[in-house]
């Protein structure tokens, strides 16, 4: 699994998620037809998406993994 | 065709390594716009809602981008509608992205989680309000008095927590912030959550910074508990400000070039 093994064993999905499902760039626009699995079409393609986290949130958590400590 | 965009980065050259994208036998590729570059897979069925193994394709690729460039990068399940709209995309969110790109070129995003024991903070704490008190007069014992006086003490512990879950963020940002560029510090989320960090830090200051979570551990504050990782592209970095997208001749013609 490359880098996302490699990093250590310490580095939790949790981690992951975190940035990849709530950070990162957010593009608004008519070009963007998706953001994070939430379909844009039918909320107005020129409206900016602020509330992506919020919607994830009310789909509910995908999966749930503890945090490991660093030692 | 859709494209799923993983990435922005600072190059219009193909990727040289094979990287599988989202979609099975999809490979990933960069659509060069002027001196920059959007990283997608093509993609022909939306993806079924958040899975672990997409996050994990996600992450893989962005990781695979950030050994050979900067990149910037783009929220999970971000899907454009095809090439036209992506170069569209592109011309107008252009200076947003190469002032991110400049400003986090040759620097990686690492995370750190302090947890505290906050219940033998808080038992501390009132502790010494309890000692404090005994040296003051007596009150007397009206029920109204009393109310007030809880809130009062409540009051009081909140407060005291607070300042010292400060001071402990303080000591910890010294070992770490010397040598970020960048950090963004979150105190207390929850009681036993001190602190949730993000430092952006150069590449050639990794060692010293990972170097400073040994030095804090030997620190030796009883019952407090590190959670680091990364090295991270830096997720938690990017500011767009959405500028207007206009361009100067020169990357006008650049543009009409890559279109």
């Amino acid at each position: 699994m490359h880098n996302v093994a490699m990093k250590s064993k310490d580095v939790t999905l949790l981690e992951i998620l975190d940035r990849v499902l709530e950070k990162g760039v957010v593009i608004s626009g008519d070009a963007v037809i998706s953001v994070a699995g939430v379909d844009l079409i039918y909320l107005g393609l020129k409206v900016l998406l602020s509330s992506v986290e919020t919607m994830e949130k009310l789909r509910g958590s995908p999966f749930i993994s503890p945090m490991q400590e660093a030692n | 065709m859709k494209l799923y965009l993983y990435g922005i980065i600072d190059s219009s050259d193909q990727i040289k390594e094979s990287i599988y994208g989202l979609e099975e036998g999809s490979n990933v590729y960069n659509i060069p716009f002027c001196d920059i570059g959007a990283v997608v897979s093509e993609i022909s069925q939306p993806i079924q809602g958040v899975t672990k193994g997409a996050v994990l394709v996600h992450e893989i690729v962005v990781e695979k981008l950030m050994e050979q460039f900067t990149v910037l990068p783009v929220r999970f399940q971000t899907i454009i509608n095809g090439r036209d709209s992506l170069l569209s995309m592109m011309q107008s969110y252009y200076k947003d992205f190469k002032d991110n790109l400049a400003r986090l070129h040759n620097k990686l995003e690492f995370g750190i989680k302090v947890i505290w024991p906050a219940d033998k903070v808080k038992a501390n704490i009132i502790k010494v309000l309890k000692k404090d008190e005994q040296k003051t007069i007596e009150s007397d014992n009206s029920p109204n008095k009393r109310f007030i006086e809880e809130k009062f003490e409540e009051y009081k512990i909140s407060k005291e927590f607070e300042a010292k879950a400060d001071k402990f963020i303080k000591i910890i940002d010294i070992f770490f912030g010397k040598f970020a560029a960048e950090k963004k510090l979150e105190k207390l989320k929850t009681e036993n959550l001190l602190l949730d960090a993000v430092y952006l830090v150069e590449k050639d200051k990794q060692k010293d910074f990972k170097e400073a979570l040994e030095h804090i551990k030997n620190a030796n504050y009883p019952g407090f508990k590190y959670l680091f990782s990364g090295p991270w592209p830096a997720y938690n970095f990017v500011v767009l400000s959405k500028k207007p997208g206009l361009l100067t001749d020169s990357e006008q013609n650049l543009f009409s070039l890559t279109k």
